[in-house]
């Protein structure tokens, strides 16, 4: 029977595709009478869509920096 | 805030026709995330570069991007490969220095000695990622958490998560095996979600 302990990793693999049949029948079994770890796998999955937001967007001069730089290279391009 | 983001077909349509406005979205919303996987890969002297040099080649394949991942992906992919090259040019190769594991995993202590919760999640309010990173305070801890993460571990988070790029792709780009990349990627992780969930219950972190 599989632990609470055992279901930070064992969501990982199921979100990655990496666990087989008997383990993933073994998490949904968990999953179905444990309700903090149904909140663990929900807030998992909230967290991991917002990685890739922390960074947060880059300022006017970093925007400019680039764009001035494409810029040459599509001029320099063209002649 | 996190800017809101619509990568729909008509805004990847404007890139690929060049529009430049589109191209300036692109560029604010992605270039830190792309700094970042840079950083970790070539060090923090030449992300830039990389990254600046990355931003030309996506500018060129735009009017041929087919949509097969998404943006964030495939402008890490060609991040990804203009490090490499860098890399390549100096005789030097992508590899973590240092692969040990540091520090227990962060939600070891959560747990009692029977499997069980010991210390259960938090219910956490937010129920999106615009609303989970609107406290500047969290995202100032998050931001504070990942400068202090050891090296490889944030380099899984940054390239996994925050990147796209898939476990095969990246296992091969720093040489190390599966279980180690899922190691490493599982303790960047825990980190996250613990000081998240301390906040939620405190309020500070």
């Amino acid at each position: 029977m599989l632990k609470c302990r055992q279901v930070p990793e064992q969501a990982e693999k199921l979100l990655a595709g990496d666990l087989g049949w008997r383990e993933r029948l073994s998490l949904r079994m968990h999953l179905l009478i444990c309700g903090y770890c149904r909140r663990y796998m929900r807030q998992l999955k909230l967290l991991l869509r917002s990685v890739p937001f922390l960074h947060g967007p880059a300022s006017d001069d970093e925007v400019d920096k680039v764009i001035t730089r494409v810029q040459c290279d599509r001029e320099s391009h063209h002649h | 805030m996190v800017a809101a983001f619509d990568e729909d077909a008509s805004f990847v349509a404007a890139l690929r026709e060049g529009d430049q406005h589109a191209f300036s979205q692109l560029v604010r919303h992605h270039h830190r995330a792309l700094l970042a996987v840079a950083r970790g890969l070539v060090g923090e002297s030449e992300a830039e570069e990389v990254v600046q040099l990355a931003w030309i080649k996506a500018h060129r394949a735009l009017p041929t991007f087919e949509g097969r991942s998404a943006l964030r992906t495939w402008l890490s992919r060609i991040v990804i490969n203009e490090a490499r090259m860098q890399l390549r040019s100096r005789r030097r190769e992508v590899f973590l220095e240092d692969l040990a594991v540091e520090g227990d995993d962060a939600l070891a202590d959560r747990f009692a000695a029977s499997g069980h919760w010991a210390q259960p999640p938090h219910r956490w309010q937010e129920d999106s990622p615009e609303a989970l990173l609107t406290a500047e305070q969290l995202r100032d801890c998050l931001e504070r958490l990942m400068r202090e993460m050891p090296d490889n571990q944030r380099l899984l988070l940054e390239m996994r998560d925050a990147g796209g790029i898939d476990f095969d792709e990246i296992c091969n780009t720093l040489s190390i095996s599966a279980s180690n990349a899922r190691v490493l990627l599982h303790r960047a992780r825990s980190r996250l979600f613990r000081l998240v969930d301390h906040y939620e219950e405190t309020g500070e972190c």
